[in-house]
């Protein structure tokens, strides 16, 4: 078997068209495990993904490099409204490379939801095991050790363990790891066991050539079958088209695994693949809001493993919006826009960062009522998400923000202080009801999203689904989605490990002959 | 002295950042038409270099809004001004490789920010953001955070957002947030 290549814009002299079986749109969780199978299979395969080409000789941990390096939007991707800051890969690995490593499966009773309300078909825990166990050994994803805990994290497992919320450490994917704190700039030592070094050299060992740089524009279709993909590449200094294109024709199919938001966005821009009506529809973003805790001693939350402990305790809230609850790395630049307030006020809050301990609570969206966001683009390729905060969510966050004070307390936080345009400071136990009093609304209080789910939702039944449960397209026979934008609702823990898992269920089907 | 740019009709008609709605269109429409609202703006130190996105007038506002937004000598010496970071300059950079659109928009916003019959309608100050006094500023800063009108708090998180990004992004304001930076690993070794 002759290994494939990658390439990056910059290398590319001319316009290139190719022949093969399958093209690959991103090069992520999904595209790169998807990449992988259907190579190893013998199909050749190309694959296009938007970002660079960056390792870790380039991983600085400086977030003044990092972010608009290998980030959506250069690290300024949000709502509409921009009362939801979005942190999004865009590099390849995709989102793997810069993720914090918190390694999940698929909750069950998220598949049993999936199952009985949104008419998912065959993907019962017994029928992913294999995928979730070949994927875990391959990124050496496991179960998580009390050394991986940082103050940070130590905090949210003290404060959740007095009140009896039972926290658990999370599983990580990561070898050799020196808890350096960095996974969201890209790990300088390849610890990390993102698709970066993972999936994407093999597919590239199995002989698929990888295309960085290069965005594509549009998808011709010819009846129910897709004929060709374009792309333009990327000059990768001034982020614009280069002049130069590709043409790919792939005999045997397309699969999309450009990432929730991004996928729905090339399908509508390319005005392919809307049979539906549903494509962009049911965006859902886990929408974090967080919460401060300030410490007599050093936190220094910039460092150690970013994520290592979790607490799921209010999860399932019945008929109300559940959320977990997770600790947030503090880096300058990522603490700082958080933060409420400029001037001085800020400035009393930035000189006290390393004193400082951010849990955030991730409201699991899309499985009551609350029917997410919806993603746009038109023709100039410009992508926008509107995501109104709902009656739903902002309960749920009331909640979160009083139970996070609580925990925050119980572990020691001389104050927690919320993250409102006009911030809640809560001392004592009896000053936790004061946040009753807080306002919820678009860009009234800090809120970011690491996971983007949603908008080509999978099912059997073409008028309430995009792709079916195997993630082929309804009406387009050769094109399939593998990324987060199939699952029909949030899916209540970090997603990465669940997209692997179908995207490598999928690639086998799609291997199989679909 | 420059004034801002006025607005067009093409770009009124183009669906923008402060384009929501009636609100944001009237605006847009009354920012860019009425005498008042092209009072000069005060430019204020160069650029440090070629602008690639933003006009002179553009940068200025900037400039003067990331001199109230990050801590800044004005209220402790020992923080360097925005200027010093040159964060409008990074600014500057970072959205000359944002899809056109975003740049387009931003451009608008910091017309709206400068203008001074926005200011009339919000704080009762018909005066040019950079011509009003730093307490001045702040309270035009905060009437912006505090509308209840959205587009004016999603300006303000435009403003707000990218000027800390680019100052607490810089190593120089490490050791004053008590971050020692990052970690001496072989690939970089501390120097």
């Amino acid at each position: 078997m002759t290994p494939g290549t990658i390439k990056r814009g910059q290398d590319i002299s001319g316009n290139l068209t190719l022949d093969c079986d399958f093209c690959v749109v991103g090069s992520g969780a999904g595209g790169s495990v998807a990449a992988a199978t259907l190579a190893a299979a013998g199909a050749r395969v190309v694959i296009l993904e938007e970002g660079g080409h960056h390792t870790r000789r380039e991983f600085n941990m400086q977030e003044a490099w990092a972010y608009p390096t290998l980030y959506q939007d250069h690290g300024n991707r949000a709502t509409e409204d921009l009362a939801i800051m979005i942190l999004q890969g865009r590099t390849v690995g995709g989102g793997t490379t810069v993720n914090w490593t918190s390694s999940f499966r698929t909750p069950d009773r998220t598949l049993r939801l999936w199952a009985d309300k949104f008419g998912v078909t065959g993907l019962d825990p017994a029928t992913l095991a294999p995928h979730f166990e070949a994927v875990e050994h391959r990124l050496n994803i496991h179960p998580g050790s009390r050394d991986d805990v940082n103050r940070n994290n130590q905090k949210l497992w003290d404060g959740a363990d007095k009140l009896g919320w039972r926290p658990e450490l999370i599983h990580r994917n990561v070898k050799g790891c020196a808890r350096l704190g960095y996974c969201g700039m890209g790990c300088p030592l390849d610890a990390k066991q993102s698709a970066l070094v993972t999936y994407v050299p093999d597919a590239v060992a199995a002989g698929a050539d990888l295309y960085a740089n290069c965005r594509v524009t549009t998808i011709k279709r010819k009846g129910h079958r897709v004929e060709s993909v374009s792309g333009e590449f990327l000059d990768e200094d001034l982020d614009r088209p280069s002049g130069r294109g590709i043409t790919v024709h792939p005999s045997r199919g397309l699969v999309l695994a450009a990432g929730a938001i991004n996928t729905p966005a090339l399908l509508l821009r390319a005005g392919v693949g809307d049979d539906s009506g549903l494509v962009g529809k049911r965006t859902f973003l886990h929408p974090a809001v967080p919460m401060v805790g300030l410490f007599a001693e050093p936190v220094e939350g910039f460092y150690g493993a970013p994520q290592s402990v979790s607490c799921h305790h209010f999860a399932d809230r019945g008929t109300n919006v559940g959320y977990f609850l997770e600790a947030s790395p503090t880096h300058p630049m990522l603490a700082s826009i958080a933060f409420p307030g400029f001037g001085d006020s800020h400035r009393h809050l930035a000189e006290r960062l390393s004193f400082a301990q951010a849990t955030i609570a991730l409201m699991v969206d899309g499985q009551h009522d609350d029917p997410g966001g919806r993603v746009r683009c038109g023709a100039d390729g410009r992508i926008r998400l509107a995501y109104p905060l709902g009656d739903g969510l902002r309960e749920a966050a009331r909640d979160a923000i009083k139970n996070m004070a609580r925990l925050l307390l119980a572990a020691g936080a001389t104050e927690v202080i919320s993250l409102h345009a006009k911030p809640i400071h809560i001392r004592t136990d009896a000053e936790i009801g004061d946040l009753d009093r807080a306002q919820f609304g678009p860009n009234l209080h800090t809120l970011f999203s690491a996971h983007q789910m949603g908008g080509c939702p999978m099912g059997d039944d073409p008028k309430r689904s995009v792709v079916t449960s195997r993630g082929r397209h309804h009406q387009i026979e050769n094109l399939w989605i593998v990324d987060g934008s199939i699952f029909p609702t949030a899916v209540g823990v970090n997603p990465q490990l669940s997209i692997y898992a179908h995207a490598r269920l999928f690639a086998q089907a799609i291997a199989r002959g679909g | 002295m420059i004034a801002p740019e006025p607005l067009t009709p093409h770009a009124l008609a183009r669906r923008s950042l402060v384009k929501k709605g009636m609100v944001g269109g009237a605006l847009l429409f009354v920012g860019g038409a009425l005498p008042i609202a092209l009072r000069a703006t005060r430019l204020g130190p160069e650029p440090r270099g070629p602008l690639k996105l933003l006009s002179r007038s553009e940068h200025a506002v900037f400039s003067a809004i990331a001199a109230r937004v990050v801590p800044g000598p004005a209220a402790d010496p020992t923080w360097p001004s925005a200027e010093a970071l040159d964060c409008a300059g990074k600014v500057d950079a970072l959205l000359a490789r944002a899809h056109p659109s975003i740049g387009r928009e931003f451009k608008q916003l910091l017309t709206l920010f400068e203008n001074g019959l926005v200011g009339l309608l919000i704080q009762l100050a018909p005066t040019p953001f950079t011509r009003l006094s730093p307490t001045d500023q702040d309270t035009r800063l905060e009437h912006w955070r505090d509308s209840r009108i959205v587009i004016f708090r999603t300006g303000y998180q435009a403003v707000v957002r990218l000027a800390h990004a680019t100052y607490f992004s810089s190593p120089e304001v490490y050791p004053l947030m008590g971050y020692p930076g990052p970690p001496e690993v072989p690939a970089f070794p501390l120097r």
